[in-house]
């Protein structure tokens, strides 16, 4: 294994301008939705990954350091075609087309016999055969890594309590709620409602697009939690088509003051509050 | 000429399908001229046997909306389907407040209420079917 790989590599050596050029040229065909400013730095990477490629094969070992060096570099481009929205089959397509370009290479170059070239080929097609896994594998990865981080994003934006009155707390609810979000929305209710020392807490469902009877448990538990607290609960916003479908559900609200409008919903938690209703902040007493 | 149905189906197994699917459920009976309270009805009851299927059937199953719709009338058909363990007691699980999960028990007993017609089958062991059908007018 070690003379037609160690063949390879000169071969590479000697031609490294020449792989990185062709390499370049089928970019264009090999990735049409890359960006210019992606393709500069694109350029900068393929050159870094045919040199490592080239070491690779001058140390004639089929493991080793020079080769997870290469596949690391390999892995960087991936993760950088993830980043910049190419498909995987774009990626890939491009790190295999090196078969063709180093291909043609060694046909060239090697005239003694094809028992040789063969070897050589093998040699060649079962590294970057080898690349291109690592880079489907490594662009799954970036891309699953930023759905996770876009997840974990959204569900902090999601839910915020907001004092807005002295004793009075307003959380809009926005989106999808499911039993993770519920299970949020009670927790940052209920410390929300210990920190700020609220009376009232205003939970606005103009932005749930539906209300099935799974969301009006977790809103029927969240409501006896903040009781249990002390505290009542003024659900707000819930659509006139959302009411009807509630009542054929027969879901039974009896059990939360409810609201049409955030406004409507302010003003009963004036009214509940009543001479406690003075100033919005503690210090304007 | 009777026109081509138009045909949604949405795989439930997490929670993130039983959105996907409700969201289809509204946008096809909006699409063939539903009113919002009816497309909002639709789609609670797509909501409701989506969640059951996520709660009750280890492998999920099949939510399939298909619409027949003629200028003076349309109806959309809602089938659920899973080969999960099956409803033993089919009386019991129509009735108001009887749940097995802790929920609110109006699941199946409130999306009858929701739709037009309401049919349901199931077997021990071998699965549930449940079809519905929505009206327009």
């Amino acid at each position: 294994m070690t003379e037609p790989m160690h063949g390879v590599g000169q071969i590479l050596l000697q031609n490294q301008a020449h792989v990185l050029d062709a390499w370049l040229a089928r970019l264009h065909d090999t990735a049409p939705s890359a960006q210019p400013a992606s393709l500069q730095l694109l350029k900068l990477e393929l050159g870094t990954l045919v040199e490592k490629l080239t070491a690779f094969f001058l140390t004639g070992e089929g493991e080793g350091d020079a080769l997870k060096s290469v596949e690391a570099q390999a892995a960087a481009i991936s993760a950088a075609c993830a980043r910049d929205g190419l498909t995987p089959m774009e990626t890939a397509t491009l790190i295999l087309s090196l078969k063709a370009i180093a291909g043609d290479l060694l046909n060239r170059e090697s005239g003694r016999g094809t028992n040789e070239l063969d070897r050589r080929r093998a040699a060649l097609d079962a590294v970057v055969d080898k690349l291109a896994l690592v880079t489907f594998a490594s662009f799954v990865e970036t891309r699953e890594e930023i759905i996770r981080r876009q997840g974990r994003a959204l569900l902090d934006l999601a839910t915020p309590a907001l004092p807005i009155w002295r004793h009075i707390i307003l959380m809009p609810l926005v989106g999808i709620i499911d039993t993770q979000r519920a299970r949020q929305v009670m927790e940052w209710l209920l410390e929300a409602l210990a920190r700020e020392e609220a009376h009232i807490a205003i939970l606005d469902v103009t932005g749930v697009p539906l209300i099935d009877s799974r969301v009006a448990l977790h809103l029927t538990k969240t409501v006896e939690a903040a009781r249990l607290l002390g505290s009542q609960v003024i659900v707000t916003g819930i659509s006139p088509d959302a009411a009807q479908t509630l009542v054929k559900l027969d879901v039974d609200l009896s059990s939360m003051i409810t609201r049409g409008t955030l406004r409507a919903g302010l003003a009963e938690a004036f009214r509940l509050l009543g001479q406690n209703a003075k100033g919005p902040t503690e210090t304007m007493l | 000429m009777i026109p081509e149905p138009d045909v949604v189906s949405v795989r439930v197994t997490t929670e993130i399908d039983v959105a996907e699917a409700r969201q289809e459920a509204r946008k096809l009976a909006l699409r063939h001229g539903f009113g919002t309270v009816r497309a909002h009805g639709l789609a609670t009851a797509v909501s409701e046997l989506a969640m059951n299927l996520v709660l009750h059937s280890a492998r999920g199953g099949l939510i399939r909306l298909t619409v027949q719709d003629a200028p003076e009338a349309a109806v959309i058909e809602l089938v659920s389907e899973d080969d999960g363990p099956g409803i033993p007691d089919l009386g019991l699980a129509m009735e108001d407040g009887y749940s097995t999960r802790g929920g609110l028990g109006c699941g199946l007993p409130g999306t009858r209420r929701l739709v037009d017609a309401f049919a349901i089958t199931s077997c021990v062991g071998a699965g549930t079917r449940i079809v519905c059908l929505v009206r327009r007018p």
